[in-house]
């Protein structure tokens, strides 16, 4: 699925992932709260051109384009529900317009934002830091290993149903047969063995980890820390000052924001003049 | 001193119906190396979690007798007590290993244990150099191959500084030269750091070499206890259906057709010196 290539973390080196994972969520978060503060184009356009610098800095085009790539059908989607509902099931419908169009080419905008900000996250944040900045950030330790240990056995889970479709295949299961329904259910005779070794599994995980002194004191060390360091000063201060400018405008200037297809009309007018 | 005692030793898993240990009383030394073999079912992985105390604490039911390890009664202490004195490396190597990079992995003990940092970093240096996987560091686990991990896991347990390691089958998901590279992890730990080890084992041709202490389980009772040599050359080993060591059968055979070697070989370095010595004599 290749809206998920978009939130694989590549190991590489750039000063984008040497950030604080925490610095750079807020980060996120700043771009996630003003994508929905704003249902105009503009904003829309410079949030969206906003991040670029920093998909560049870290060298992970390639992933993030594909992730994007990915987003393009629900993208495609947003725009289509906008565009035709508003017109055909609300109550005021509105006609086809360039206003219409323009407002639902926002709201895909808005969406494509979202994906662009969090896919940059996921992609430059190993999960290893991720679960460090829980930690440090007061989450209880079980919920950290929780997560790394989800992480860390993905691909294994991966392998291993593959693994079981290769031999439910190999005494003649056909996974690709029938109907929707039949094709949903041929799936059974391979979850359950998933199932059953994945509970296995986690039976043996929780002996290893009662081997190892899980649980023996409620202060846990830990062999890494995260530090704040300038970069993550640097980010944070520049997040603070876009968030700041961007409420700025939405409380003293929010009216004023002008649409794109004004900028058009002066342009419509003297293409009739000349006519 | 013995590090590891049971006395009629006797337990069943809550849903067993058959005891899964029956009057067990074994002794281990300090800085044995103890190879524990026997038919699959036989209760060696049973015995192994009464060492470090994951029977009774964490599979629940009732047991009867004695084990004390390093001076500790198993069933008054917990397992992260027990876990400082005694490290198990259990049998799939990638169901041991949580972290997504091997350093954070072989930490993690010590991290429960709430070592400070620094001390944490240095038993982790120390542990990977041991067992030779300083250069994999950095690596996610799942990367690795099976005798790699495995590897990891004995570093893990190892960088605890336990006095007993227990390694419950750590070769059966692994080829022949990982596991060799295993083993000589093994006796390193055995040898220079006077670590006691107990081994698991099925194996014997590579394993034999190594122990000095052999203990053969069978439907949940010690059939054999005693030194390599003699264990292996008793009948009932054979009959157990225990895979003896091939140099051991081949002095048994030889016996049968009417030849004695001077002592019972248990790996083919020694067979061969004796056969050479054999033949010498008989040319002379």
């Amino acid at each position: 699925m290749s809206v998920f290539d978009g939130f694989k973390f590549r190991r590489v080196y750039s000063p984008i992932h040497q950030l604080d994972p925490r610095v750079k969520f807020f980060y996120v978060l700043v771009m996630f709260v003003i994508a929905i503060m704003f249902n105009q184009l503009l904003p829309l356009i410079l949030l969206f051109f906003i991040q670029l610098p920093f998909v560049f800095v870290a060298g992970v085009q390639r992933e993030w384009v594909r992730s994007l790539r990915g987003a393009l059908f629900f993208a495609i989607m947003i725009f289509l529900f906008n565009f035709v509902f508003q017109y055909f099931w609300t109550e005021y419908p509105l006609p086809p317009s360039p206003s219409l169009l323009e407002y639902s080419i926002a709201m895909t905008l808005r969406f494509i934002v979202l994906i662009e900000s969090f896919s940059m996250f996921f992609l430059t944040t190993s999960p290893d830091h991720l679960g460090l900045a829980l930690e440090q950030s007061h989450v209880p330790y079980e919920f950290c290993f929780a997560f790394t240990t989800a992480v860390r056995f993905v691909p294994v889970l991966a392998e291993e149903a593959q693994t079981i479709m290769d031999a439910q295949k190999a005494r003649g299961l056909e996974l690709e047969r029938g109907n929707f329904i039949k094709k949903v259910k041929n799936y059974i005779p391979i979850l359950i063995p998933l199932i059953v070794s994945a509970i296995r599994r986690s039976l043996e995980l929780a002996e290893a980890m009662e081997s190892r002194a899980w649980g023996a004191t409620e202060k846990r060390t830990n062999l890494y820390v995260l530090r704040v360091k300038r970069g993550d000063y640097l980010l944070a201060l520049i997040s603070v000052l876009i968030l700041i400018f961007a409420v700025y405008v939405w409380i003293f200037h929010r009216e004023q924001i002008p649409l794109l297809t004004n900028f058009l009309a002066p342009l419509e007018l003297t293409v009739t003049k000349i006519s | 001193m013995a590090i590891i005692e049971t006395t009629d030793l006797t337990y069943t898993y809550p849903a067993g119906t058959k005891l899964s240990l029956q009057d067990v009383s074994i002794t281990v030394e300090q800085g044995e190396f103890v190879v524990l073999t026997g038919p699959s079912g036989g209760g060696k992985t049973t015995l192994c979690r009464c060492f470090n105390g994951l029977v009774p604490h964490f599979y629940g039911g009732k047991l009867e007798g004695n084990v004390v390890v390093t001076g500790l009664k198993v069933g008054e202490h917990s397992i992260y007590e027990l876990a400082r004195h005694i490290g198990l490396v259990f049998q799939n190597p990638e169901n041991q290993l949580f972290a997504l990079s091997v350093e954070k992995d072989v930490a993690f003990g010590l991290e429960n244990l709430g070592i400070p940092r620094g001390d944490i970093r240095k038993q982790v240096d120390w542990a990977l150099e041991i067992t030779g996987i300083t250069d994999l560091r950095e690596r996610p686990p799942h990367e690795l191959s099976g005798g790699q991990q495995q590897r990891v896991a004995i570093a893990c347990v190892l960088a605890m500084q336990p006095n007993v390691m227990i390694l419950d089958e750590p070769t059966s998901f692994i080829d022949p030269v990982g596991a060799q590279k295993i083993f000589d992890v093994i006796n390193e730990l055995n040898k220079k750091l006077g670590i006691t080890v107990i081994l698991v084992e099925h194996r014997l041709d590579l394993a034999s070499k190594y122990a000095n202490h052999v203990i053969v389980m069978d439907e949940g009772k010690v059939v054999l206890d005693g030194e390599p040599r003699e264990v292996f050359n008793s009948d009932s080993a054979r009959l157990i259906g225990v895979g003896i060591p091939k140099a051991t059968r081949l002095y048994q055979i030889l016996k049968e057709k009417g030849i004695s070697l001077k002592k019972v070989p248990v790996n083919s370095e020694e067979a061969s010196q004796l056969l050479r010595e054999v033949l010498t004599h008989d040319r002379g």
